[in-house]
C-alpha cells in the first residue's frame, strides 16, 4: 500500500474524530477528571472545601446499602435481560419468516415502547399494579385471590418494575438480533441442508456462532443498561419497599438529594462507573469475540 | 513515528482548550467563586432571582400577582419568579448550589434552616430587617428559624402535618356516629375494621418508607420518644413507647385497615374524595384540596384531631411543616433580598390574608400574630370550623420537625417496614435501626452537633 495516501488516510481520520474526542473531552473527561479530585474532598458548596484522602470512599465501601444497591442492579439486570434476549431471539426467527409487509408492520409496533420514555412507562404499569381495580389486579381477582400489593410488597416490588422494563427494551433488542440474523447468507444453511443437517444443527451450528458478535452486543448494552436503570424504580416505587428496588443510581441520587456534602455521592458514583466496567469487561472475556479483540 | 507526535499534539490542544473551558481554579472544589447569571437586568434594575415550588394553580397566580406588583412599586429591584414544579424541587436546588448558581431568593423548609445556616448556605436577615417584623411571630415558629440569636428566614406559612379526614356517609352505612370520629387509637382500629367494606379500606395514611421517616414526628412526639437523643449522642429507639408505636401501625396494616399498597401520596386526598377510604389521615393542606376541587363532597367529610395512644387529645399529634423564604449565602444583594421577603411576608397584612382566605382556603396557618389578629376579624375566617379546630386543637400542641438528620428518621421508618412487610421482631428489627443511629452518629462525628442545644 502507497505510504503517503496512507499517512494522508489517517490525518483525516484523526481531523474527523477531532469534533467528538473534543465534546467527549469537554463533558465526559474533564467531568471525570474533576469528579475524581473532588472525590478526596469533604466538598461543600458554600464553606471551603477540607481534603480527606479517602475517607469518603471508605465511608461507602463500609456501607452496607451500597452492596445491597449493587446487588439490586444485578438483580434487576439477571430478571430482566434473559427474558428479555429469550423473548427477542424467538421473537426475530418470527419476523424472519413473515412476509415483508407484515413484517414492517411488526417490526414497527415492537419498536414502539423503545421511544417512549421511561416516564411514562412507570406511570401506564402504575396504574396496571394500582391496588385498587389497576388491570393486573383485575385479572388476580378473576381468579378469586385477594388484591396483591405489586409495588408495595417485597417479594413482587424488583419483579414488578422488571416488567416494564422488559417491554421497553424488547422491541430494540428484538430488532439488533434480527439483523444480525439476516446477515447470515442463506447459502451456509443450503450448504448445512445437503449435508444433512436438520433445524436444530443449523441453529447450533451456524445462527448461534454467527451472532455471537450482536448477542455480546445486546448483552453488554443490556446489562449496563439494566444495572443503572433510575426512572422505573424512582417514579412507582422509589426504592422501595426496604429498598428492594434501589438501584444503583437511584441509591446515589438519594444521597445526591439529601447528604449535606457531596463526597459520598461522588465516591459512590465512581465506584458504580469502575464495577460496570469490571463486569463489562468481564462480559467481553466470556464470550471471547474474535472481532472485538481485533 | 509520525503517529506518537501527532497524537501527542492533538492531546495539548485538547488539554488547552478544556483548561480555558473549564476555568482552571487550582485552589480545591468550590462552588462561590462561579458568576451568577442575570445580574442586572437591561433596565439597570437590580434583577433578584427567586424561586419556588410549586403547590398548586392558585398559589402560582398568588406569587405573579404579588411580585407584579413588587416590581412596579419601586424602580430600583426586579424579582424574577421561577416556579419549578414539585418532583424537580430538590435536584434542582442542589444541582444549582453545586454550580453556584442558586436564586437570590429561595424557599425553605423549616427543617433545613439550622443545618443550611450553619453551612453558610443562607443569610441571617437581621442586618437588613425592621426589627419589629420579628416580634410579630408566635415564638414557637420563630425558634423554628433562629440560631444564636439570628433569624435565618422568614416564615411564611406554617401547617400541621396530621388531621384526620372522614366521610360522614360512610360512617352513617356503617353504623356510626358521624358528627364522633375515634379518639383513641383502639376506637380508630375499631371504626377501621367496621369501615373496611369491599373495595373500600378504613384508613389511608403513609404508605413508604419516606412517609413513614417524616409523617410519623408528630406520632413520636405523642408517644414521647424520639429516635435519638437531644444531644445527637445515641440512639434511643429500643423502647417501650416506639414498641406501643410499631404495634400499633403493624396492627392497621396487618388487619386490612390500611390498603396494602398505598393508593396515592401522603399528600394527596384524592382517596378519601374519591370513596376509596372512609378516613384518611393527611396535613391541614388536604382541606384547600377538598374545598378547591371537591367542592360538592365538603359536606360529607369530617375533621378531626388525629387520634391518640390513650384518647387524650391535648398532647401532640402533628408536627408543624411549612415554608419560609430564605436568602442565598452566595446572593449579591442580600440586602435588595431582605427588602423584598419583608415587603412580601412581614409587611401588609392584607397580602398574606388573602394567600390564607382565598388561595390556601384556611389550609393553611400564618406565623404571625397581626395577620392572625386580621383573620379573626373576618366573618368568614373567624367561623370556619375545620379552621377553628385545628388552630385551637392541633397547632398549639403540634412539634417542630425535628432538625436531625434524615438518616435517622429513615432507621425509624424502616424498622416499621421491616415489622410491617417482613414479619421482623419487633425488638430485632429496632436493635438494627439503633446500630444504624449509632453507626451514622460514629461516621459522621455526630455526637454533640446539635446546634439548638
Amino acid at each position: 500500500m502507497n505510504n503517503t495516501l496512507k499517512k494522508n488516510d489517517m490525518k483525516t481520520a484523526y481531523i474527523m474524530l477531532l469534533p467528538i474526542v473534543g465534546l467527549l473531552t469537554v463533558f465526559v473527561v474533564i467531568p471525570l477528571l474533576y469528579a475524581i479530585f473532588v472525590s478526596f474532598y469533604q466538598w461543600s458548596f458554600y464553606q471551603d472545601s477540607i481534603f480527606v484522602g479517602f475517607s469518603n470512599y471508605l465511608l461507602v465501601l463500609k456501607d452496607q446499602a451500597f452492596y445491597k444497591a449493587m446487588w439490586t442492579g444485578i438483580k434487576f439486570a439477571l430478571i430482566v435481560i434473559p427474558i428479555q434476549f429469550v423473548a427477542a431471539f424467538l421473537f426475530a426467527h418470527l419476523i424472519k419468516n413473515l412476509t415483508a409487509k407484515v413484517g414492517g408492520f411488526v417490526k414497527t409496533s415492537i419498536y414502539i415502547p423503545h421511544v417512549i420514555s421511561g416516564v411514562v412507562a412507570s406511570i401506564v404499569f402504575m396504574f396496571i399494579y394500582n391496588y385498587n381495580g389497576g388491570l393486573a389486579n383485575y385479572i388476580v381477582s378473576l381468579f378469586g385471590s385477594e388484591p396483591i400489593p405489586f409495588l408495595a410488597d417485597v417479594k413482587y416490588a424488583l419483579g414488578s418494575i422488571s416488567l416494564p422494563a422488559i417491554w421497553l427494551g424488547f422491541g430494540f433488542t428484538t430488532l439488533i438480533i434480527l439483523a444480525g440474523i439476516n446477515d447470515i447468507p442463506d447459502s451456509y444453511y443450503e450448504a448445512a441442508e445437503i449435508d444433512g443437517a436438520n433445524t436444530f444443527h443449523k441453529m447450533i451450528f451456524i445462527t448461534l456462532p454467527l451472532l455471537k458478535n450482536v448477542f455480546l452486543y445486546v448483552i453488554v448494552v443490556g446489562l449496563t443498561g439494566a444495572i443503572q436503570q433510575f426512572d422505573l424504580a424512582y417514579v412507582m416505587t422509589n426504592g422501595g419497599p426496604l429498598n428492594s428496588t434501589m438501584t444503583p443510581n437511584l441509591f446515589i441520587y438519594t444521597h445526591f438529594k439529601n447528604d449535606p456534602y457531596m463526597g459520598y455521592t461522588i465516591s459512590a458514583a465512581l465506584l458504580l462507573f469502575v464495577i460496570i466496567g469490571v463486569i463489562s469487561a468481564l462480559m467481553f472475556r466470556l464470550i471471547n469475540s474474535k472481532q472485538v479483540e481485533d | 513515528m509520525k503517529k506518537p507526535k501527532f497524537l501527542a499534539f492533538m492531546l495539548t490542544v485538547l488539554f488547552i482548550i478544556s483548561s480555558i473551558l473549564t476555568g482552571c481554579s487550582g485552589t480545591g472544589p468550590a462552588g462561590t467563586e462561579e458568576e451568577k447569571p442575570d445580574d442586572s437586568s437591561d433596565s439597570g434594575k437590580t434583577v433578584l432571582n427567586f424561586w419556588t415550588p410549586q403547590w398548586g394553580d392558585a398559589d402560582k397566580e398568588w406569587w405573579e400577582k404579588n411580585i407584579e406588583a413588587y416590581n412596579k412599586s419601586q424602580d430600583k429591584v426586579e424579582v424574577k419568579l421561577e416556579i419549578v414544579p414539585g418532583d424537580a424541587w430538590d435536584q434542582k436546588v442542589v444541582a444549582a448550589q453545586a454550580a453556584g448558581t442558586s436564586p437570590d431568593i429561595t424557599t425553605m423548609n423549616y427543617n433545613k434552616i439550622i443545618f443550611s445556616a450553619e453551612q453558610g448556605k443562607i443569610l441571617p436577615l437581621d442586618e437588613y430587617t425592621d426589627p419589629a417584623i420579628w416580634d410579630d411571630l408566635y415564638e414557637n415558629i420563630a425558634e423554628f428559624v433562629t440560631l444564636d440569636g439570628k433569624h435565618y428566614a422568614y416564615p411564611m406559612l406554617a401547617e400541621p402535618s396530621a388531621v384526620l379526614f372522614y366521610r360522614k356517609d360512610m360512617f352513617k352505612e356503617a353504623g356510626l356516629d358521624p358528627e364522633k370520629a375515634p379518639v383513641t387509637w383502639d376506637e380508630l382500629i375499631e371504626y377501621g375494621k367496621k369501615l373496611k367494606k369491599g373495595n373500600v379500606f378504613g384508613l389511608a395514611a403513609a404508605g413508604n418508607a419516606a412517609e413513614y421517616g417524616w409523617t410519623h414526628w408528630g406520632f413520636q412526639a405523642m408517644v414521647g420518644q424520639q429516635p435519638i437523643s437531644e444531644d445527637w449522642s445515641e440512639a434511643t429507639i429500643v423502647n417501650e413507647p416506639t414498641k406501643e408505636l410499631i404495634t400499633f401501625w403493624n396492627e392497621m396494616y396487618q388487619s386490612g385497615i390500611l390498603p396494602k399498597q398505598p393508593l396515592g401520596g401522603y399528600t394527596d386526598i384524592k382517596p378519601l374524595a374519591e370513596g376509596q377510604v372512609a378516613m384518611q389521615i393527611n396535613g391541614s393542606w388536604a382541606i384547600g384540596q377538598l374545598r378547591n376541587d371537591y367542592p360538592d363532597l365538603l359536606d360529607n367529610i369530617g375533621v378531626a384531631v388525629v387520634p391518640t395512644n390513650d384518647g387524650n387529645q391535648d398532647k401532640p399529634t402533628a408536627s408543624l411543616g411549612g415554608w419560609t423564604l430564605t436568602i442565598d449565602g452566595n446572593s449579591k444583594h442580600p440586602k435588595e433580598s431582605a427588602e423584598f421577603i419583608q415587603w412580601l411576608l412581614a409587611g401588609d397584612e392584607q397580602i398574606m390574608v388573602d394567600f390564607f382566605k382565598d388561595v390556601t382556603k384556611f389550609s393553611k396557618f400564618t406565623a404571625r400574630k397581626s395577620v392572625d389578629e386580621v383573620l379573626a376579624q373576618d366573618s368568614e375566617g373567624a367561623n370556619d370550623p375545620w379552621r377553628k379546630l385545628i388552630a385551637e386543637e392541633v397547632v398549639p400542641y403540634a412539634v417542630a420537625e425535628p432538625i436531625y438528620a434524615w438518616e435517622v428518621s429513615m432507621a425509624y421508618a424502616t424498622a416499621l417496614e421491616r415489622v410491617m412487610l417482613e414479619g421482623t421482631d419487633l425488638e430485632k428489627s429496632l436493635q438494627t435501626a439503633e446500630k444504624e443511629i449509632n453507626d451514622y452518629i460514629k461516621n459522621n462525628n455526630y455526637a454533640g452537633t446539635n446546634p439548638k442545644k
